[in-house]
């Protein structure tokens, strides 16, 4: 491969960078073309001792990714993170999604648990009405308050808990970056 | 070389090749793949990311002849960070240097 091509695959690759990011990252490798060139070494020696542009790509592609979900909290983000771990190898699709499944799972649950404590309440009134013997009207106004009661404390929880584990699970990204790496 | 055997170790040897002098990119390069077999390419996000996890400043600085090189200069954050992993890998180190002696010792005994 060419210094030319070496590059011109990169920046193709690079596309969904920011243009200064992108043209930074591009001067790097230039700079080291140009250096080993000094040294007396091909184009194509230099380009074969860089490796291929895609490993290179994809392992810069999910070094932003997982630095915009951290800047960024978002769903999208996170996807766009999670996807890019996943191609720096198929490790990556096993130690990563699977983990990344299994919380959306739990999580999901209790969100829904959430939802049932919140929204029972106005299941039970629509059921009996409200003239309903007094001493029941009374223990469905009591368990409604708990129930709601604790469907808003669960919610406050969990908004807290999801924040919580998007940044760990970002963290466990970043570590997946360093650890599994090259070939 | 084994690749498991690279995986995290390329981190801590740019860190220490910069404790004692700012370096440029091609020059860690080259003092890495000396030594063993790297994918050079993969050296430059892994300086990024230290980078922007602010270990490393950058700066770049004319040379006589050729282009301006990146410099890399380690950060006091950088420096904590290289001497926990000098710490970590020297107690890993010796913990499996002892396994293969009392290993292979047993062995030739």
């Amino acid at each position: 491969m060419t210094r030319r091509e070496f590059m011109d695959e990169l920046n193709a690759l690079l596309s969904a960078l920011p243009d200064k990011e992108r043209l930074d990252i591009l001067a790097d490798y230039t700079e080291h073309f140009l250096l080993g060139m000094k040294q007396g070494k091909t184009e194509f020696e230099i380009a074969e001792g860089l490796g291929s542009p895609k490993l290179v790509a994809r392992e810069l592609l999910a070094g932003y990714r997982i630095d915009q979900a951290h800047s960024n909290a978002s769903v999208g983000n996170m996807t766009r993170a999670i996807v890019a771990t996943i191609s720096l190898g198929f490790f990556n699709l096993v130690f990563v999604l699977g983990p990344f499944l299994g919380l959306i799972g739990i999580l999901m649950g209790l969100y829904a648990m959430t939802a049932v404590l919140l929204v029972a309440p106005v299941g039970i009134f629509l059921d009996y009405g409200i003239p309903a013997p007094s001493q029941e009207r009374l223990f469905l106004l009591f368990s409604s308050m708990v129930s709601v009661g604790l469907g808003g404390m669960f919610a406050i929880g969990l908004l807290r808990l999801t924040k919580w584990l998007y940044r760990q699970f970002l963290r466990y990204l970043q570590f997946n970056v360093k650890m599994i790496r090259g070939k | 070389m084994n690749v498991q055997f690279k995986k995290g170790v390329l981190e801590l040897c740019v860190l220490v090749l910069t404790a004692k002098q700012d370096r440029y990119g091609y020059e860690l390069v080259a003092s890495i793949s000396e030594k063993f077999h790297i994918s050079e390419g993969t050296v430059y996000p892994l300086l990024r990311r230290l980078t922007q996890e602010g270990f490393f400043t950058t700066y770049l600085a004319e040379s006589q002849e050729g282009p301006p090189r990146k410099y890399y200069q380690l950060t006091s954050r950088g420096r904590l960070y290289m001497n926990d992993l000098v710490l970590e890998w020297r107690i890993f180190n010796r913990g499996v240097n002892e396994i293969i002696e009392e290993g292979l010792g047993y062995d030739k005994a």
